[in-house]
């Protein structure tokens, strides 16, 4: 039929653009205020670990312009603590007072609550209230939190390790033994966020309804926030209403339920009166999660073909101050172990993961979730198990793969791959790149031109459209996994279809029509997707973990599916023929084969919705909607190859980007400029990872880079242009056969570019196993290196 | 965050802003481009009860020549003096620096002298102005003085300047004939707060022997200033190879550069080496201009 | 707490005279006073680029100017391009080249083109990337952003007197 008709595939260009272009896009900050509207400010704890001994809110309260302080005190009567509801044999539960009471355990924790006329005098209130701390020991980074005596961030907890978790294969030490050769290796992953340019923020309004509230929040959860505000708020969940405005980047950052959202909910029922606060830059890098502050203790097994034996991993997270809503502290901790072994055929493995806690800012989920560090790690030693044994690094992993021959295939922990293609990706990537004439080309020192020039790979597997299995597996009891979508067709034949999703600037509004529309037979302009409102779309997991293609397009095209059927079946009965011999197609449905004999979705619509004098088929009622509830498998997988090729200034220890590759497999493919603009952004918070981004504590638990001058993020000139190719190994699992990509820019970077530092610097006998890779770093190696030659 | 209330005042010329420092005294802050001092207030690490802006004062919007010397009032914006004529002739080091003082937007408003009295020892222009051998007009009710580089910077983020007084100008050295620059940084990405920099003037005799030298580096330590010991390895000597070396040495020797967030002590110093090497050898191969200005 | 103060702010060739406090940041005169509200705040510290705006012409950060200190001057903000009915060629380049993705450093980067391609009509790539570090974006990667102001440039755009 017309291809013109089928948008999954194309390069729809987004609807969002318009008023994005024309400044009229409304974040949390740009919503309507009423004129009694409340600004809250939050009182910070300057120190990691203290007792609040008083809190003294006269001065405060005397200031024009501010209505009341809320001490933790206060706030407990309304918010109860909030618990990470994880059960894991080795999980330690604790509770964590959205406001402090008694103790503060990291630097930026909340104390106390400004409530002002308005967002200048919030601040004027914020310093007006004494706090008397009294300082206790620091525990701030994970070598130190788990030595003995170390102070403990929870009196019930340890020696700091909320979580242990382990697993082994049967005849692990035999297995392992096989490899003739052993590398063992310490990667250290230095602790990053995820920065989005829009810092967060709610605005909670009381409705006119009754005693409820419309509760506006810079989220990608809104389902997940409204279920734990009604928690502990102990407030109906059906008073709440969460609305995702416009969202200024996510990238997992807002996927948590944060502290200030139950503050703001509460304190709009309890004052009745609207309540916004919004974040600045300062509190967002101090108390917005962390993540990435990892350590994997590593060895592997091979013999002298290169073939993997066995792997043993011994990893360490840094979880910060407290497990965080809803994913916990296992979440890296369990990623990292799990995601490990890729794309390889590695059926020996042992592990122990564990996440401590220490007097920092809480870790939670940032775009990658741990693979970035845990590829660092393996295709780190796929990189030395070439160097040791003289085979080239990309050949070694070609004989570990698994071929797609083999696929479906489940791996050593249990996840299943349905469809993939390692092989055939890195193949083309090597091709694409002519890998064959750069190895060719380069001499054993590495110097060209003056400078150490090198090329690095990560193959990788990629988590995406994790379903309740996948959860559990990871400890995450309450999480849902599925996501549901409603597909009307509204009385006048356009296509509303609600889903359980919230957009972050992935173009969902676009992405979205375009399989609806494909999947009901609908022409693109006619449909329009409304998600991100708990008032509106049916209960989800909402948006993290490259979800969206998969769940909500699995979804969407069920519901659309089931909507289709019933439209055939009413325009069969209109059109007095079999609804098997109805086709749908461009807003149409026409008998087979007799074009020009058929009816709109008007037309259907009429009769489904009982405004003319047809009734309707034997068996169906009236309305033209459908909803579904999808829950997609453990986790979908998609894969991937980055190839990275650099410069490294021998004097000044600069690195430059001369040519990055990717080639990607994320099944079936939406929209491809979508799909590319997600790895473009991925791939350059990638880069920043592994050259430039670090949050540095010092031994006080104070954050030494709070502001954006002193965290570096990439610019235009730090990030080169991307060279990217696409197969498409679509999910046999998955409805519609869609993988999710939006992570899959910065796994593959962080260890491409690491990988392709250290492929510059072999020449040299360094060893490059830490990111980031400032030049200060790079010229103490190379100097230390080069000690004894002669000065350049 | 949102900076602490405060009391703004616009004179109309210099002789107003004099009045309303001497007013307001140490309570009181300049308010020129603003682009180091609202950063600073708004978050309330600076919290002046009065703002006095010269941005209405036309009495301070000069680049001229002045006394054999390149004068800029305090009102130059660092693009106003970027994109001037008069400057790039006079003042090519200043013309090659300024680019890398900033992104464009805050180089649209940021003024020379506003950027210099802040007297951060990691931007350009304090470095460029020890190059240039700058002086200083620090005007006050009670007169004007003049002060060299030298006494100019404190220290970290501290000047000379006295409550109720103020920066109305600064006067750098114009190129001598025959006078070489070259300017460089390298900062942890491509464009950013430098790390390390080196800011260099050179001439050459006609016997190819170096007679004039100014070396002034970023990140060298807690106050900008010329590396005068680098500058005497220079004076006198062929600018070979050897030389460019012995200038390295001698200023990796000298500077006591700062550990920060950014980078180590190590780090500078030895990169804070390299950037002279790599600066002379770019001298080298230069244009010289053909200057009027001093020695 | 001070007095307040009278403003008069030529804003998008229209003059606004609001009542505010002398401490009120540019950024929020525009937003929260005229309801202008493409500017966008990301640090209040000059580094991001979210709320650049044209100061006669030129990018300037709203964040760290005080509304009171920049009377007399000729603001332009996002709301300026384009007309009711059409994009301005800058923002349709922004669009046909799929240029931003959740918009919020947008209003900040379109702000940076007009100022570029007014003084440099034909920028190569290195000049174009170099201008755009005016602004930090989190979401593109800017691959699609040199695009667009590559495809702008080549529209042989005329940003106008207001952008």
């Amino acid at each position: 039929m017309a291809d013109r008709r089928h948008y999954i595939g194309q390069d729809v260009l987004r609807r969002e653009d318009e008023y994005l272009l024309r400044g009229r896009g409304r974040f949390v900050d740009d919503l309507p205020t009423p004129t009694d509207t409340v600004h809250l400010g939050f009182v910070m704890s300057p120190y990691a670990h203290a007792r609040i001994v008083t809190i003294d809110v006269s001065r405060a309260l005397a200031h024009e312009g501010i209505i009341a302080v809320y001490t933790g005190d206060d706030i407990a009567k309304l918010v109860q603590p909030i618990v990470a509801e994880i059960e894991f044999p080795g999980y330690h539960r604790h509770g964590r007072d959205v406001v402090a009471r008694g103790k503060v355990r990291f630097v930026g924790e909340h104390v106390a609550v400004v409530v002002a006329e308005n967002a200048y005098a919030a601040q004027d209130g914020i310093e007006l209230v004494d706090v008397e701390y009294e300082p206790l020991p620091v525990a701030s980074d994970l070598e130190t939190a788990t030595q003995p005596g170390a102070p403990l961030v929870h009196d019930a907890i340890p020696n700091n390790l909320i979580f242990k978790g382990q697993f082994s294969t049967k005849e692990f030490a035999a297995g392992f033994a096989r490899g003739e050769h052993v590398i063992r290796e310490r990667f250290r992953s230095g602790r990053v966020a995820g920065v989005p340019m829009e810092p967060r923020g709610c605005l909670a309004l009381p409705d006119h309804v009754g005693d409820s509230i419309v509760f506006y929040s810079s989220t990608q959860i809104p389902h997940l926030v409204r279920t734990a505000l009604a928690r502990c708020l102990d407030v109906t969940e059906s008073r709440i209403r969460v609305v995702v405005p416009e969202v200024g980047g996510g990238f997992g950052t807002k996927a948590q339920i944060y502290p200030e959202e139950f503050v703001v909910a509460a304190l709009s029922f309890d004052l009745r009166r609207p309540v916004k606060w919004i974040q600045d830059r300062r509190e967002e890098l101090l108390t917005d999660i962390h993540a990435r502050d990892h350590i994997y203790d590593v060895e592997i097994a091979f013999d002298d073909q290169g073939i993997v034996h066995g792997l043993k991993l011994s990893l360490w997270t840094n979880a910060g101050a407290y497990s965080t809503l809803p994913f916990g502290c296992t979440l890296e901790a369990t990623g990292g172990a799990r995601m490990i072994v890729g794309p390889y055929r590695i059926s020996n493995y042992a592990y122990e993961t564990h996440a401590v806690a220490t007097h920092t800012c809480p870790s939670g989920a940032y775009r990658g979730v741990a693979q970035p560090t845990c590829f660092m790690a393996i295709e780190g030693l796929m990189d030395r198990i070439g160097r040791k044994l003289g085979i080239d690094p990309a050949e070694v992993r070609l004989r570990n793969m698994v071929p797609t021959k083999d696929l479906p295939w489940v791996n050593v922990v249990g996840v299943r791959y349905d469809t993939g293609s390692f092989v055939e990706s890195l193949e083309r990537a090597l091709a694409v790149i002519d890998y064959a004439g750069f190895r060719a080309r380069q001499p054993a020192d590495r110097l060209v031109d003056g400078k150490y020039r090198g090329i690095g790979i990560c193959s990788f597997t990629e988590v995406s459209g994790t379903g309740a299995p996948g959860w559990r597996a990871r400890g995450l009891v309450r999480m849902p996994g599925f996501d549901s979508s409603i597909v009307k067709v509204e009385p006048t034949g356009k296509v509303t279809a609600y889903v359980s999703h919230a957009n972050g600037g992935q173009g969902h509004l676009t992405t979205f029509a375009q399989v609806v529309a494909d999947a009901v037979g609908a022409d693109l302009a006619d449909v329009t997707i409304i998600e991100g409102d708990t008032g509106a779309t049916p209960y989800g997991t909402n948006t993290f973990a490259s979800r969206s293609a998969v769940t909500g397009g699995g979804t969407l095209i069920r519901a659309s599916t089931k909507v289709k059927e019933k439209m055939r079946r009413i325009a069969g009965h209109m059109l007095e023929t079999a609804p098997a011999d109805i086709v749908i197609e461009g807003g149409r449905a026409f008998v087979v084969g007799v074009p020009q004999v058929g009816l709109d979705f008007a037309g259907i619509a009429e009769t489904a919705y009982s405004m003319n004098n047809f009734g309707l088929p034997e068996g169906d009622g009236y309305g033209l909607e459908a909803t579904d509830f999808y829950d997609p498998p453990l986790v979908t997988m998609a894969n991937a190859v980055h190839i990275v090729q650099v410069a490294v200034d021998v004097e000044d220890g600069r690195v430059e980007i001369e040519r990055y590759l990717v080639v990607h497999d994320c099944g079936r493919i939406i929209n491809p400029m979508i799909v590319n603009g997600q790895i473009h952004g991925g791939t350059a918070q990638g880069i920043g990872e592994a050259l430039m981004e670090e949050m540095v504590y010092d031994s006080e638990g104070q954050l030494q880079n709070a502001t954006l001058l002193d965290y570096l993020l990439p610019t235009a000139e730090d990030v080169p242009n991307f060279e990217i190719d696409h197969l498409e190994s679509p999910s046999i699992d998955a409805e519609g056969g869609f993988k999710g990509v939006g992570e899959g820019g910065v796994i593959g970077a962080v260890p491409a570019v690491v990988n392709a530092i250290a492929d510059a610097l072999a020449g040299l006998g360094i060893n490059i196993n830490r990111k980031p890779l400032r030049p200060a770093l790079l010229v103490r190696l190379m100097r230390e290196a080069r000690a004894g030659r002669p000065a350049a | 965050m949102k900076p602490a209330p405060f009391e703004f005042l616009a004179p109309r010329d210099l002789a107003g802003v004099l009045d309303a420092l001497a007013t307001f005294g140490e309570d009181a802050r300049v308010l020129a481009g603003g682009q180091s001092l609202v950063p600073l207030m708004n978050l309330r690490m600076v919290r002046p009860a009065a703002l006095v802006s010269i941005n209405g004062c036309d009495d301070l919007d000069y680049i001229r020549v002045e006394d054999g010397r390149l004068a800029l009032g305090a009102r130059v914006r660092q693009v106003q003096a970027e994109e001037s004529v008069l400057v790039g002739r006079e003042c090519p080091l200043l013309a090659a620096a300024l680019p890398y003082c900033g992104p464009q937007a805050t180089r649209n408003r940021a003024t020379v002298c506003g950027s210099l009295a802040h007297a951060d020892p990691v931007a350009e222009l304090p470095a460029i102005a020890a190059a240039l051998d700058a002086e200083f007009e620090i005007v006050g009710k009670q007169g004007t003085r003049r002060v060299p580089a030298e006494s100019f910077f404190i220290s970290e983020l501290a000047n000379s300047t006295e409550p109720g007084e103020m920066l109305a100008a600064v006067r750098f050295e114009r190129a001598a004939a025959g006078e070489r620059c070259a300017f460089l940084e390298v900062s942890n990405r491509r464009h950013g707060f430098a790390v390390a920099g080196v800011a260099l003037r050179l001439r050459l005799d006609a016997g190819g022997r170096c007679d004039f030298a100014r070396i002034a580096m970023i990140g060298a330590g807690p106050v900008a200033s010329r590396i005068r010991l680098a500058e005497e390895v220079l004076i006198g000597a062929v600018v070979g190879e050897a030389a460019i070396r012995a200038a390295a040495a001698a200023a990796v020797a000298a500077v006591r550069p700062p550990i920060d967030i950014h980078t180590d002590a190590d780090y500078r110093r030895h990169v804070l080496g390299v950037l002279l090497k790599r600066a002379l050898r770019q001298a080298l191969e230069a244009r010289p201009v053909s200057g009027e200005g001093a020695p | 707490m001070t007095d307040t103060v009278e403003v008069t702010l030529k804003v998008n060739n229209r003059k606004a005279t609001r009542r505010v406090e002398p401490r009120l940041l540019l950024v929020d005169f525009l937003r929260h006073e005229l309801g202008l509200k493409g500017a966008h705040i990301g640090c209040e510290q000059g580094v991001c680029g979210a709320c650049t705006v044209l100061i006669d012409g030129r990018s300037a950060r709203s964040c760290l100017h005080f509304a009171v200190a920049v009377q007399g001057a000729d603001i332009a903000t996002v709301e300026s391009l384009g007309s009711r009915d059409a994009l301005h060629p800058i923002q349709e380049a922004f669009h046909k080249a799929h240029g931003l993705q959740c918009g919020y450093c947008t209003p900040g980067f379109l702000a940076t083109t007009v100022e570029l391609l007014a003084r440099n009509p034909d920028p190569d790539e290195a000049e174009i990337r170099r201008a755009l570090t005016n602004n930090i974006c989190r979401c593109t990667g800017y691959a699609n952003i040199v695009k667009a102001v590559r495809a702008a440039a080549a529209m042989r755009a005329v940003p106008g007197r207001a952008a």
